[in-house]
């Protein structure tokens, strides 16, 4: 066992010195490599990055609470006093139909179509708008299912029609994050197999630049296996240093990015918005690139070591 | 220790290089290989070491059937036979020392081991304290010779030696054919094949001749001086 490992740190070595014998052809192929490896973790990034952020987001929905038509004013300000009592509220605004009129109006005016919206209301002859309550739920209360919660409380109030909760557009915003999510799995899957043709077409260069050696291996009585061995391990170690290449890129990035994305944190009023990748994750990164690596070789090995046979 | 029965090579263009031939050399025994350039004894050392298959026949080498040598078992046979080519077959960019420790280095010996091995090993060919040179920078007759120290670095059964004296002076020749000679004395079976007839008759070993392709008696080969020669030395 003791020197089965010894044999593999030798090829290890031997193998980063050849690299280094050829610093200018290792380098193409390991920028390559770290650009293929970063697309993805800069994809993942950025879609955890935007995840977080709408959990943020979650945190100020509103609840729109429409009152029965035909209440009362004091009675919806009475309901109006006990919602705003609610633990879970933090801001409640009660807009009358007076005034939901006059918005509508505002709102409609903008709009060049609606020009007759004065004359339609007259043969309407009353406001058709109910009283509202507007709500703004306290941030312990900022994820959905309790939101949700809130809203089956708030529907056992007598007095109240309907509660719209404004929770569409962070449905709609996680639902296209999920599809970016989608799409970066598959590129990421494409880049991978990509990457593993650079790979396996650098080690059927080298394979081929070594022939002769390979031949006299064979001739000298070196197995299969030993003559493979160097080549796995430089499969693996441009995968291997091409994912500290692309991790390195990917903090660089970030450096990059970072003044830009403060402005938007301002903006939103949120802390960091950047999501850093944890240490497994990083670990993780550099396995699949090495793994990939490895296996691009073995594949290569495979295929082109076979026919190079002593003449 | 290398038998063949009735071995016919063809190759896949047609060309018929050994045509049923049969011989048997026996353990320890250092027997001369000679015919012209295209007989076959290329191809004869190549079916030795499994590099080609037969056509048809059978072929024993160290008492492996090569007929039936599993693809895997091929490295096995080739540690057992030191191989020297006409053409060297060093690897030039790496130095004499990584060059003649190569046959060790693919079993997995052990790095001290390997120095002291490679050390004895130049020191028999002549070529004490080249161990970092460059295939390169030395002679013709001195790259031979570290092919000759890498076919017997890992103390072969047998050796076998492509006109190892091709392009080398007399008094070089004849000291490489007496490191042959040597291996011999303890106990390695050499097969040498050549046409410096001079050497053939120097040491007076049993002589093959190949003669397109097939194996024939000395009398039948064209040459007078080498059928004087080698009177009474022929396969017995």
């Amino acid at each position: 066992m003791g020197s089965y490992l010894t044999r593999h740190l030798q090829v290890l070595f031997a193998t980063l010195g050849d690299m280094r014998r050829t610093p200018m052809a290792s380098f193409n192929t390991l920028v390559i490599i770290a650009i293929m490896i970063l697309l993805p973790c800069m994809m993942y990034v950025f879609v955890k990055s935007a995840q977080s952020l709408s959990g943020t987001w979650q945190g100020r929905p509103q609840i729109t609470i429409f009152l029965q038509k035909d209440l009362s004013q004091d009675v919806a300000k009475l309901i109006f006093e006990e919602i705003r009592l609610n633990p879970a509220i933090e801001l409640a605004e009660l807009i009358s139909p007076t005034q939901a009129l006059d918005e509508f109006k505002l709102l409609s005016k903008l709009d060049e179509n609606a020009v007759t919206i004065d004359a339609q209301l007259e043969l309407i002859g009353e406001n058709p708008l109910p009283a509202s309550i507007v709500v703004m739920p306290s941030l312990g209360f900022s994820r959905s299912d309790k939101l949700q919660n809130l809203k089956t409380e708030l529907s056992n109030f007598e007095g109240i029609d309907t509660i719209q909760l404004d929770l569409d557009w962070i449905d709609r915003f996680n639902a296209i994050l999920n599809v970016a999510g989608r799409i970066a799995l598959l590129l990421s899957a494409l880049l991978a197999i990509a990457l593993i043709f650079i790979v396996g077409n650098t080690i059927k260069l080298l394979i081929m630049n070594r022939r002769h050696e390979i031949e006299i291996t064979k001739l000298v009585g070196g197995t299969d296996t030993f003559v493979r061995r160097p080549f796995l391990y430089y499969g693996a170690l441009f995968g291997f240093f091409g994912a500290l290449i692309a991790l390195g890129l990917l903090l660089l990035a970030a450096k990059l990015t970072q003044p830009a994305i403060e402005q938007l944190a301002a903006s939103y009023q949120t802390g960091n918005l950047v999501y850093s990748p944890s240490e497994s994750e990083i670990a993780i990164v550099i396995a699949i690139s090495t793994g990939l690596g490895w296996l691009a070789a073995r594949w290569s090995v495979a295929q082109h070591l076979r026919h190079i046979q002593p003449k | 220790m290398i038998k063949f029965s009735q071995v016919t090579k063809q190759y896949r263009n047609g060309h018929e290089a050994l045509k049923n031939v049969s011989f048997d050399i026996q353990a320890g025994e250092m027997v001369f290989l000679e015919g012209h350039s295209g007989a076959g004894k290329s191809t004869l050392f190549k079916l030795i070491s499994r590099i080609e298959k037969p056509t048809s026949g059978q072929i024993i080498v160290d008492n492996k059937n090569l007929g039936r040598l599993k693809p895997r078992k091929i490295p096995e046979l080739r540690r057992d036979i030191g191989v020297i080519f006409q053409d060297h077959k060093l690897l030039l960019d790496r130095s004499v020392f990584d060059n003649v420790a190569l046959p060790l280095i693919v079993i997995g010996m052990p790095r001290d081991e390997i120095k002291k091995r490679v050390r004895a090993a130049l020191g028999k060919v002549g070529l004490s304290g080249k161990e970092n040179a460059l295939p390169i920078t030395l002679s013709g007759g001195e790259q031979q010779r570290v092919g000759i120290a890498r076919a017997v670095i890992n103390r072969p059964n047998i050796l076998l030696a492509d006109e190892p004296t091709g392009n080398l002076d007399k008094a070089l020749s004849d000291e490489i054919i007496d490191i042959f000679a040597d291996f011999n004395q303890v106990g390695v079976t050499v097969l040498i094949a050549t046409h410096d007839t001079r050497q053939v008759a120097r040491l007076g070993k049993r002589t093959l001749h190949l003669d397109h392709g097939e194996l024939v008696e000395p009398s039948m080969t064209q040459q007078t001086q080498q059928q004087e020669s080698n009177q009474g030395q022929t396969d017995g």
